[in-house]
């Protein structure tokens, strides 16, 4: 065989061994490359810088916990800028989850942020947490007319949420005025803009994964959607522009090497393609 | 420093870990049994959710009044029908259950979908502006878009031999590389993802802060230990 | 199948026409409708089990192949249900220490695990598959390695171009091909559920042996 011919076909175990290399090296041994700021963090933090004082706004978990690893960091990032302003904007947070792991990734926040103890923040009066609303659409259908029906107690404290000031004056979507989805697949941002904002009104911004961003760009372009937060290298530049970095930061170093890993394979595997097509052409 | 239990559910997450990723030396017991727990624990956890909002719901909403028990009831009776399936001899009932949630959802989504996903997106087609004052490049780029999606649209409505003719030819080639183009950085994206849910899980197993560290010790162990077995396997496979 | 038929005309109108017509009464039985719809979706939670047992509990029962996989099946499926049953009061339910283990341990590592091992398949088939044998496989392979370097910090540090040539990848060819596809998936959603509101479509009710 060739040198052209091994180069076009190299045992896959050794990709995969190569994959692991890329990836376990630069989480031992961070390279501190610099990270540029692109246009959809820079987007998505002067967007919420912008949320005008007295919002109301709802967090929506919908993911589980395998979208975790590239969602949970901008959830992480996304929630202490919101608690961060919650006071002084005096915002109104409602965190619920269409996707039945949502409150439990949500609970995993929790045990790493106590947003009483780092931001004054009361639960009940500024933040609550409602958990799952099942039914996917149909949930959101019945949870845009009749909030305190589809959640009649919150999920942290299992009280009635007449007894919790925050909700006194959130009943239907027409009483919110951002809602900020983080998901992963459906239900998700059609489904939202179906019962939501095409009959309400009611802006969304969205973080999803990668593989979901090509199909936002359509409601981007045309203002459907406000902001889209487009998986972790994005994630990660919002930990900088919050000057907080995270896990999202921690990661990017090997996002570049496995990066640079697909771009080489591609490269060799073209290269060895046309020179071996150009030999037997000769 | 970590519980007895804690640990106990580290390792136990490390191996599970290690075992679905077994898979990419070959096929194995490993890789199996991770499979096979995870398909039952999935389901078992489904149920768990799900008993759990039935609760809730009857407990703060559809237990007070008669006429909410009622309906309770009649939706007890269709859920059970669910089960219909299952009997050839009552397969009947369960379309019942089927067609009030076909029904349902098709007329939640005919209400709003063609405004989302089909006005909004012509309007928004429509406002383009193909000369941009000061900005040629946006200039072209909206003359593309105002190209590009209707090509697209033609593709798929015009099928056959309609396409070896001008100018469905013609489109049919700009449609094409429009959505090689945009398939390119579906792929782009799609490297992002899985490299990024790679990465999540490496975290974990290398114990990178907020995982816990007691986790390294544990991968290295246990992925020794898979590595062994599976070489050990193949050996003896061959021997034999 | 004429009953089944009404009542998905029946269900779909009663969603439909409160949008579009303002009759109060038709719109409160239209959101209990939703509401109650919700319970009859979760009650199918025993669906999942039944077929699972259905079908390992044959291979358990003949002795088939990989046939202790599948008591292990069964043994976490019924373990994760019990634990998590929602009676507080005996010690069950979410806060159940044996069902946070098993989520925490066991269900969130294979999930993710799951999911992510594609990395390593799409790097595979990246390297065999992506090939400049066409003009059309340039073009998916030119905007593709585009969007991958960009996502990098290593190489957007170094080249920032590539963040403005992938900006417009994404705000012109991906949107066009997003927009022209949405739309035609839309009138092809509003045929398909205008043709199951008529009656015409009845795929959705096929199965149990008969037409």
């Amino acid at each position: 065989m060739s040198i052209l011919d091994k180069m076009q076909r190299i045992d896959r175990r050794y990709i995969y061994l190569a994959a692991w290399i890329f990836v376990l090296f630069p989480l031992l041994n961070p390279l501190g490359l610099p990270v540029p700021i692109g246009r959809e963090s820079r987007t998505w933090y002067n967007y919420i810088e912008a949320i005008p004082d007295d919002s109301v706004i709802i967090v929506s978990m919908d993911y589980g916990v395998s979208g975790m690893p590239e969602l949970y960091p901008m959830t992480v990032a996304t929630m202490h800028h919101l608690w961060d302003n919650c006071l002084t904007r005096n915002w109104k947070i409602v965190v619920l989850a269409f996707w039945n792991q949502g409150p439990l990734v949500f609970d995993t926040l929790l045990t790493q942020i106590d947003p009483a103890e780092r931001y004054n923040v009361v639960y009940g009066e500024h933040w609550v947490e409602l958990g799952w609303v099942p039914g996917s659409e149909t949930g959101m259908a019945a949870l845009a007319t009749d909030m305190w029906g589809q959640t009649p107690r919150d999920y942290l404290e299992d009280r009635p949420l007449a007894d919790l000031p925050i909700m006194a004056d959130i009943r239907t979507a027409e009483d919110v005025d951002l809602v900020i989805s983080i998901e992963t697949g459906t239900p998700g941002l059609p489904e939202w803009l179906r019962q939501w904002n095409d009959p309400f009104g009611v802006p969304f911004i969205v973080g999803c994964i990668g593989v979901s961003v090509p199909g936002m760009a359509p409601y981007l372009a045309s203002g459907q959607l406000s902001a889209l937060m487009p998986g972790l290298t994005a994630s990660g530049e919002y930990e900088l522009l919050l000057n907080r970095p995270g896990l999202a930061v921690a990661g990017l170093d090997a996002v570049s090497m496995s990066h640079l890993l697909v771009v080489l394979l591609v490269l060799i595997g073209n290269v060895a393609y046309f020179a071996s097509r150009g030999k037997e052409v000769r | 420093m970590a519980t007895m239990w804690e640990l106990i559910g580290i390792w136990t997450a490390v191996f599970f870990t290690l075992a679905i990723y077994s898979f990419l030396y070959g096929e194995n017991p490993w890789f199996r049994l991770a499979e096979h727990i995870y398909a039952g624990v999935s389901v078992g956890y489904a149920v768990a959710f799900n008993l759990d909002y039935l609760r809730d719901q009857w407990v703060n909403k559809w237990s007070l009044s008669g006429t909410l028990m009622l309906l309770y009831l009649i939706a007890l009776f269709f859920g059970i029908l669910w089960y219909a399936r299952f009997s050839k001899q009552y397969f009947f009932a369960y379309r019942w259950t089927l067609a009030i949630i076909v029904g349902t959802g098709i007329g939640m989504a005919l209400r709003t979908v063609i405004f989302t996903q089909f006005l909004n997106q012509i309007i928004a087609q429509a406002r383009l502006s193909l000369w941009v004052s000061g900005d040629l490049l946006q200039s072209f780029s909206n003359t593309m878009i105002a190209l590009m999606v209707p090509s697209v649209l033609l593709y798929f409505w015009f099928t056959g031999p309609a396409r070896d003719r001008p100018p469905m030819s013609y489109i049919e080639k700009l449609a094409r590389y429009t959505m090689m183009a945009g398939f390119g950085a579906a792929y782009g994206y799609t490297v992002l993802t899985r490299y990024s849910l790679f990465i999540g899980r490496s975290q974990f197993l290398l114990g990178i802060t907020p995982n816990p560290p007691e986790a390294r010790m544990a991968f290295y162990v246990i992925a020794a230990v898979i590595l062994i077995t599976l070489f050990a396997k193949d050996h003896l496979f061959k021997k034999s | 199948m004429e009953i089944p038929l009404l009542i998905t005309a029946f269900c779909t109108l009663l969603q439909v026409i409160p949008y579009y017509l303002n009759i109060p009464v038709i719109d409160s039985a239209s959101a209990t409708m939703r509401d109650w719809m919700l319970l009859v979706v979760n009650m199918a939670v025993f669906v999942g089990v039944i077929s699972l047992g259905q079908v390992h509990g044959k291979r358990i029962q003949r002795r088939g192949e990989g046939w202790p996989f599948s008591v292990v099946l069964i043994v976490f499926m019924v373990a994760m249900a019990i634990v998590g049953f929602p009676l507080e009061g005996i010690g069950l339910g979410f806060d159940n220490a044996q069902y946070l283990f098993m989520f925490n341990n066991i269900l969130n590592p294979l999930g993710g695990t799951m999911y992510s091992i594609l990395a390593f398949f799409i790097t595979s088939a990246a390297y065999r598959a992506f090939r400049a044998r066409n003009w059309e496989a340039a073009f998916v392979l030119i905007s593709g390695t585009i969007v991958v370097m960009s996502n990098a910090p290593l190489f957007t540090s170094s080249m920032p171009f590539l963040i403005t040539w992938k900006n417009w990848i994404f705000d012109v060819p991906n949107t066009a091909t997003g927009r022209g596809v949405m739309i035609g998936a839309a009138l092809g959603a509003i045929s398909l559920a205008v043709r199951t509101l008529m009656g015409i479509e009845r795929g959705y009710l096929r199965g149990g042996g008969e037409d």
